[in-house]
């Protein structure tokens, strides 16, 4: 009789083991945010990713959502899903995102939809990066607009097709102060909700 | 309440095993996914594989990067060791390698401009215990499996820039050592 209450027993623990460990490692539900073991203004990053001292979830998590990351050293990563509000990330708003000079080689911006994905447009504006800044004449004080459609002036990164993302911002060669002490380091870029809705 | 308890044990003891089983399978199952992929794409082992430009249409993992020019080589060390040869790049690019785990063993420069890097990075893949002696003084990363992936970065944010950056493929080699 004990075999009954074993069987169910078993049965549901496998069953809820392995949806825990999907919905930990990203495969489902939480898409590509990290766990905010490095925090600056809300861009998350952890230092472990791509390394061989990354916990079991972290690398799963990043095998899913950002594989073949490389290891702090050459380049760090922080994801950010939600405005200076703290409000998700939609492509039914318009988004104004500036910052200024990067502790870094060099650095980009872009955008990823909710399945860690370009979003699929033809916009060919999916970035925005230390090049275009210094193009732009303002590598030390940039900004850039996020819209389904470009802005009358300035740089842009198309939400079309995008849903709900997030933004991923890449550090290349990040200089050792970073490394140290990424609170005091990075200027985090601000997202100023502009509007939403064509409100 | 006997029958609970030992239900409610063997539970908690398939949760734990099960979880910690799938959590670790992953990272080498998506692994083995992409190389299948890019297999079945028709690219052979140790060859450098460029992409067209990152685009939405052609992305094969994800959050590439659009700003960059990415070339690939699938190793297999079952036979041996494995050397590549990677020109440098006159502004950001790394070679890198990851293990069938997905971890990222080796990170080199390809950035001319950064002290240090060689005009071409000669780098040596080897199982732990594979003799590679006859690399003399190259560089060498170990690995514990014989799959791996070795990647080249370029920044290249113009279609000139990625055209430069193709033009290195031919250069570069991937081959058994």
């Amino acid at each position: 009789m004990k075999l009954v209450p074993l069987l169910v027993g078993g049965i549901l623990g496998i069953a809820a083991g392995v949806a825990s460990a999907l919905f930990a490692t990203g495969m489902i539900g939480s898409g590509g945010r990290l766990s905010g073991a490095v925090d600056v203004d809300g861009w998350q990053s952890d230092w472990t990713i791509g390394s061989a001292a990354a916990n079991p979830w972290m690398r799963a998590r990043i095998a899913r959502h950002g594989l073949l990351a490389l290891t702090k050293e050459e380049a760090v990563y922080f994801t950010k899903a939600t405005d200076d509000e703290g409000k998700p990330l939609t492509e039914a708003c318009t988004y104004r995102v500036s910052g200024g000079a990067m502790p870094a080689l060099w650095w980009s911006v872009t955008l990823y939809n909710a399945e860690s994905y370009l979003p699929s447009n033809s916009g060919q504006a999916l970035s925005y990066d230390m090049t275009k800044a210094a193009t732009a004449g303002s590598p030390d004080a940039w900004s850039f607009t996020i819209a389904p459609s470009a802005p009358a002036a300035g740089g842009w990164v198309s939400s079309k097709a995008a849903g709900d993302f997030d933004l991923t911002l890449r550090l290349y060669k990040p200089s050792p102060d970073l490394i140290a002490d990424p609170e005091a380091t990075l200027p985090a870029p601000a997202i100023a909700r502009v509007s939403c809705g064509g409100q | 309440m006997k029958g609970f308890l030992t239900g409610f044990i063997a539970f908690l003891v398939t949760l734990v095993l099960a979880h910690l089983l799938v959590v670790n399978a992953l990272p080498g199952k998506i692994m083995s996914k992409v190389r299948g992929r890019i297999a079945e794409a028709g690219l052979p082992v140790h060859h450098w594989h460029m992409n067209g430009r990152v685009s939405p249409e052609n992305q094969t993992v994800v959050r590439p990067s659009p700003d960059l020019a990415y070339a690939i080589c699938l190793i297999d060390l079952s036979n041996g060791p494995v050397e590549l040869n990677v020109p440098a790049w006159d502004e950001y690019g790394s070679l890198s390698v990851f293990s069938a785990r997905t971890d990222n063993v080796y990170a080199g420069s390809l950035d001319a401009r950064v002290p240090g890097t060689p005009d071409v990075r000669r780098l040596i893949v080897a199982l732990d215990k594979q003799d590679v002696s006859a690399a003399g003084d190259a560089e060498t990363v170990r690995v514990k499996q014989p799959e791996a992936l070795a990647l080249i970065r370029r920044l290249a944010p113009t279609q000139e820039a990625y055209d430069a950056a193709a033009a290195l493929v031919p250069e570069s080699s991937c081959k058994p050592l």
